[in-house]
């Protein structure tokens, strides 16, 4: 007996969904008129910031990543093509291939490639140790810091252990809040892989940390 | 091994989609945190601690108004000079720009995620057209210099030319007929 076949023609259903881009918006705006560049600088400062300074455990190396990485997506910003996501997608605004590309993505590639380029010419420096860092700039609550301070330096020393690749997974899972799928495509990698690093990393610092006191 | 690439699949599943609703749950300032039982308490622990402790660092104001306004001037250049004559390609035009802008960055095209596209479109575009136009000059002035070097022939040497030509053209016709016939 046949089997009905339930197939409509065409493209697959991945090629003709969409995903909006959420910053196609200022990104128009901003090639349109590169003045309004501001909106999108002032959108991702802090989490490119945050990025580069949990990779380089120094705020004024933080800094001229920071600035070199926005000076370069406004010049490059002409060049820049949204890439529609080809795999599946997820609630969180993903993209669902490396290959994909959001403006965010694109942005944190632009902000690794200048990571990497520092800390190849900074390797031979001595860096200021990631929790001592965090403490003396980051937390402006003095009080609380005080409080949390063994919990809090606990975690990041541990962090700041891990190999480079679990390290930046996690840092972009929890500070800058993106999905696997975005992480998949800043680091290059599938999105399994990156579960998998996740995992991984998480498994490292529970063992690292311990139970809860 | 393939059962263990699986659950170890399985498991990292899992653990994605709990930090998926643990971000979720702080994103919409949830107080309770979703329970997952099927997830390891101690991995729990850690995602919550990490959630916590690993926090987003804002750089310092007076930083951020600094870098705003080195963006409000290179976006100045990049406006004036995307605003040249028509005569300059876009190229031109693009390289001007990323040279006003990034003159004072070190700029490693080694780390551009956008140089090695626009290395490809640069070259050819250009030493194409330049070839193009030397062969057509070079070709050109081998015409004028062969036609200026041969020297006109005397008056009798152009008579025995054409009575070659007459005799052969005369050949051919009459093997033409006899073939016919």
């Amino acid at each position: 007996m046949a089997r009905a076949v339930f197939r409509r023609s065409g493209a697959p259903v991945e090629a003709r969904v969409r995903r909006l881009d959420l910053d196609r918006p200022l990104v128009e705006a901003a090639r349109s008129d590169p003045a309004r560049f501001d909106a999108i600088y002032r959108k991702y400062v802090a989490q490119v910031y945050s990025f580069a300074f949990y990779e380089l455990a120094d705020h004024h190396t933080a800094e001229d990543v920071t600035e070199q990485t926005f000076l370069r997506a406004l010049v490059a910003l002409p060049r820049f093509h949204e890439r529609a996501p080809r795999g599946a997608s997820d609630s969180r605004g993903g993209t669902g291939s490396p290959d994909a590309s959001t403006f965010r993505v694109w942005l944190f590639r632009i902000a690794r490639n200048v990571v990497a380029n520092e800390r190849r010419r900074i390797r031979r420096h001595p860096v200021v140790p990631l929790e001592g860092a965090l403490l003396s700039a980051a937390t402006p609550d003095v009080e609380g810091t005080a409080i949390r301070h063994d919990e809090a330096s606990a975690a990041w020393s541990v962090v700041g252990r891990l190999p480079d690749d679990r390290r930046r997974a996690l840092v972009l899972r929890f500070v800058d809040e993106m999905s696997t799928s975005e992480i998949a495509a800043v680091l290059g990698r599938t999105e399994g892989a990156v579960r998998v690093l996740i995992h991984r990393a998480l498994r490292s610092v529970a063992g690292e940390l311990g139970p809860e006191r | 091994m393939t059962f263990e690439r699986d659950s170890a699949d399985v498991d990292a599943l899992r653990t994605d989609r709990y930090l998926d609703a643990i971000l979720a749950a702080a994103e919409r300032h949830a107080i309770d945190v979703p329970a997952a039982i099927e997830i390891d308490p101690a991995l729990r622990r850690a995602a919550l601690r990490l959630r916590r402790d690993l926090v987003r660092v804002h750089p310092s104001f007076r930083f951020e108004e600094r870098l705003a306004r080195r963006l409000a001037e290179a976006a100045a250049e990049v406006s004036a000079t995307s605003t040249e004559p028509r005569g300059a390609s876009a190229q031109v035009r693009a390289d001007r720009r990323s040279a006003a802008v990034v003159r004072e960055v070190d700029w490693d095209p080694a780390v551009d995620p956008a140089a090695d596209l626009a290395r490809q479109d640069r070259r050819p575009l250009i030493i194409r057209g330049a070839v193009a136009s030397a062969a057509l000059g070079i070709a050109g002035a081998a015409i004028v210099v062969a036609r200026r070097r041969s020297r006109p022939l005397p008056p009798m040497a152009r008579a025995a030319r054409a009575v070659r030509r007459g005799s052969a053209a005369r050949r051919f016709s009459r093997a033409r007929r006899a073939r016919l016939a």
